[in-house]
């Protein structure tokens, strides 16, 4: 049974899940706006200042405190890029009310809390306050600089960086160092209500139970607010195939090298059309079963691990490994001619029927975590229908060898990104 | 077969089981669930690098239980992963400083994925061919740690506080240590400890517990108990070290800080444990006086965090994370535990602090692997599932500052990564 939402304003949705075996109810609300390079870093810093303070509880540590009385109630922020869209979460989630000892009402207080934050910000004379701001950018300029501490993130950074240079994709989703360095209080503060004017909003309800005239008093907050301007997600633009592939090779001071290979895919963001990447994805570099897993770690003995992801909605696929710098040329030869396999149609019925059961049985266990429902909702804005996990592990059952062997046929090597360590002199 | 029905008033029972090899088995079920999530365990890990069976002593590579891990997936008829991949399970194993745990999860297929892993983890299966294979793979897993600046910042931190326990060396070993490895030595380890006397399974999810335990009963093996001593050369209550420091491909540096406990027994009361959580919390928590002091002057950031960590013969309390001044940090942890002991724990902090943690043990039960690794806690500690909820109602504020007592502001480590002059 596919999922049905509800309008609350103009390009704002309401979408209740309901399911009864958790002892715990999430709610979120997800904005999502197009990257852009002059506004990435104040959008992705508003879900974190937003959530660290509000005119009711000024004092983060306060707030925090109240966090805390509520039995451990979990405030979350996030800022992803969703194809050509910036994804900004804030989600609370609390334990259900029968457990509270006094008898209190979480759900209603954490419901309230949150709305607090998002719509009633501590701000003055239209700016956010210098203290808050300070905060919240050193905290950001500290998380893009940690990025690089993890070279297996940092080089699959890189990789994107490379493959889309001068495109909204290409940029950090928090935008640069400098980026944030130049973010004020009255800019954030535009950001602010340019996110709740203009952002596409979905809010995710998920639990036992809809909290009562919670999607009215929602309604009525957007509805109050000149949404005229609001966006409406279009597809993002596919990566184009390159006619030559590129290759950059950094080095770093670091024991093993990581080696990152983009490709580009011709497929689509929708559902139906997209699938049998899913699939073309994992017997590539998905579980142990999967080409890259058997042959570049467990036969040539080259690496801990090695393995494909996919960004459907850029028609993006990824390979990363971590290797000997002596052997990374092999490692990438040998990752290149699974791929070649997979395009002739080498795919074996073992292969094939292994990818398609540990996808959906993972699929089937979607229902039972809060935060992987909400997630699979969040990445479904642009198709017409909103399929369950379990209906879309009925139709990837459907899937032949011959749609994966079609969609194999679509994928061209992009850019290749080697860290590798220094030469020793 | 020994077996017991723990319920509790927050509508959770479990049954805990003992077969007469000595072998545990904890089930919940789920009925309302669509998956599962099984471990099959045994408490053997990078620390057991000396021991004697039946009175003959053995020191082993460093290393090892790790090694035997990755190894055992490989029986005679096949590797383990085939045979999941038939099912879909998702399956994976782990080896920590005192465990090592087998674990699959599933939507479908329970009982034959339960087979399976019954199955593989019995039949150990080492060739002088297999062996050498895994030395590479195994060596690039280690190549990926050494470059790990979180993962180096905390073995620092333990080489630095401890003499002679052998939680201060890596889990995987090093690249030489590894090399000492052959298949003799993986059967003696494995015949040492994968015996059920010493190991555990746990469950939760979709499942029906009779037949589960009907299923696990046929199929383990009769074995004769081992006498196994574990030999650990005496720890000194003293640290190593005050400071130690590395350089790495950083942005800004990384810290560790821990708190070394003089221990007259090796185990912590699961009692103890939560009590320090709490103290923990209290003291450095994100509703605490220190955590707003230290991010209000820009010393901390989200990455910061704190555990009680212990096992067998160790035990210290570890604040980490990044800052531009982790000597500061240091400074203001131990201001604020001398702080604490003169004017006493602050009641309202604690009250909210008990009310958050009880209703994190009550969001533990919404996960199923959150619930099998619950267990496994149980089984290495002899614990219950709801002791924590008991405790938390049980604990006082008085107990805590009698806990706070205990940490040593003489008796610190602080390990620090600091980034490359050039990077």
């Amino acid at each position: 049974m596919s999922e049905k939402t509800v309008t609350l304003a103009q390009g704002t949705e309401g979408l209740f899940i309901k399911n009864q075996r958790f002892n715990t109810t999430l709610i979120s609300f997800n904005f999502y706006l197009p990257l852009e390079k002059q506004k990435v870093a104040a959008n992705a810093l508003l879900p974190f200042i937003l959530t660290s303070c509000c005119k009711a509880y000024p004092d983060f540590s306060r707030l925090n405190y109240k966090l805390n009385k509520l039995y451990g109630a979990r405030l979350d922020a996030s800022t992803e890029k969703f194809g050509d869209y910036q994804l900004l979460k804030m989600s609370i989630s609390v334990i259900n009310d029968r457990f509270a000892i006094d008898g209190e009402s979480l759900i209603k207080q954490s419901v309230g809390l949150l709305l607090g934050l998002i719509f009633e910000p501590s701000t003055e004379n239209g700016a956010f306050l210098t203290e808050d701001l300070e905060r919240e950018k050193r905290k950001a300029i500290e998380h893009i600089k940690g990025e690089f501490s993890e070279k297996r993130i940092y080089a699959k950074n890189r990789l994107i960086e490379e493959m889309y240079r001068g495109k909204v994709y290409g940029l950090g989703k928090c935008g640069t160092i400098e980026d944030v360095k130049t973010i004020t209080g009255e800019k954030l503060y535009e950001a602010w209500e340019n996110m709740l004017k203009t952002a596409f909003v979905r809010i995710h309800v998920i639990g036992a139970a809809m909290p009562s005239g919670l999607f009215e008093e929602i309604s009525n907050r957007f509805s109050s607010l000149d949404r005229s301007a609001s966006i409406n997600p279009q597809k993002s633009r596919l990566t184009e195939a390159a006619l030559e592939h590129r290759e950059v090779v950094e080095h770093s001071d670091i024991t093993q090298g990581k080696l990152c290979m983009g490709f580009s895919c011709e497929m689509s963001g929708n559902d139906n059309e997209s699938l049998p990447m899913i699939v073309t994805n994992d017997i590539l570099g998905g579980g142990p079963y999967s080409k890259l897993f058997s042959n570049v770690r467990e036969k040539l003995s080259l690496c801990y691990y090695c393995s494909a992801s996919c960004v459907r909605p850029k028609g993006l696929l990824m390979i990363e490994s971590g290797v000997e710098a002596k052997n990374c040329s092999k490692a990438e030869a040998e990752i290149l001619n699974q791929l070649e396999e997979l395009k002739k149609g080498e795919i074996s019925d073992f292969e094939f029927e292994s990818s398609i059961k540990s996808i959906c049985d993972s699929l089937n266990t979607y229902n039972d975590s809060l935060a992987s429902l909400d997630t699979w909702y969040t990445l479904k804005i642009n198709n017409p229908t909103l399929y369950s996990p379990a209906n879309i592990a009925e139709k990837i059952k459907g899937l032949t060898k011959q749609d994966i062997i079609a969609a194999a046929n679509g994928i061209t090597l992009h850019t290749v990104y080697k860290l590798l360590p220094k030469e020793k002199n | 077969m020994k077996r017991e029905l723990f319920q509790s008033d927050i509508g959770e029972s479990y049954v805990k089981a003992e077969l007469s090899s000595g072998l545990k088995i904890y089930i919940l079920e789920k009925p309302q669930y669509n998956s599962s999530y099984a471990v099959f365990g045994t408490k053997y890990g990078s620390i057991d690098t000396c021991f004697a069976v039946n009175g003959e002593e053995t020191t082993v590579p460093e290393g090892i239980a790790h090694f035997l891990e990755h190894k055992l997936f490989e029986s005679e008829d096949g590797d383990a992963f085939t045979k999941y991949a038939k099912t879909g399970a998702y399956a994976n194993a782990f080896t920590s400083f005192d465990r090592t745990c087998y674990l699959f999860s599933c939507s479908d297929k329970f009982y034959e994925n339960l087979d399976i892993l019954l199955s593989f983890v019995q039949s150990p299966y080492f060739t002088k061919e297999t062996v050498e294979k895994e030395q590479g793979i195994i060596g690039q897993e280690i190549r990926m740690y050494d470059d790990s600046p979180a993962w180096r910042v905390m073995f620092n931190m333990l080489m630095a506080m401890y003499h002679n326990h052998p939680v201060r060396i890596d889990i995987a070993g090093t690249v030489d240590s590894i090399a000492q490895i052959d298949y003799e030595l993986l059967y003696k380890c494995y015949n040492t400890f994968y015996n059920p006397a010493n190991m555990f399974i746990c469950i939760a999810g979709n499942v029906d517990t009779e037949k589960v335990l009907k299923q696990i009963k046929a199929s383990v093996k009769a074995t004769e108990p081992v006498m196994l001593e574990r030999i650990n050369t005496p720890e000194p209550n003293e640290i190593v070290n005050p400071y130690v420091s590395q350089k790495l491909a950083v942005a800004q540096p990384m810290f560790c800080f821990g708190f070394k406990e003089a221990i007259k027994t090796p185990e912590r009361s699961i009692k103890s444990k939560i009590c320090t959580a709490l103290l923990i919390e209290i003291l450095a928590g994100d509703a605490s006086p220190l955590y707003k002091k230290l991010t209000t002057e820009g010393l901390i950031n989200d990455e910061f965090s704190s555990e009680y960590f212990n096992g067998n013969g160790y035990a210290c309390v570890i604040f980490e994370g990044e800052s531009k001044n982790p000597q500061r940090v240091a400074e203001e942890i131990k201001a604020e535990v001398e702080r604490l002991k003169l004017e006493g724990i602050d009641k309202k902090l604690f009250s909210a602090v008990r009310c958050s943690m009880y209703g994190n043990a009550i969001r533990l039960f919404d996960s199923v692997e959150g619930i099998a690794m619950q267990f496994i806690d149980c089984a290495m500690n002899d614990s219950g599932l709801f002791d924590d909820i008991k405790y938390l109602r049980s604990l006082t504020a008085e107990d805590v500052y009698k806990r706070l007592l205990k940490l040593d502001i003489e008796n610190t480590v602080l390990s620090v990564i600091e980034p490359l002059e050039d990077a």
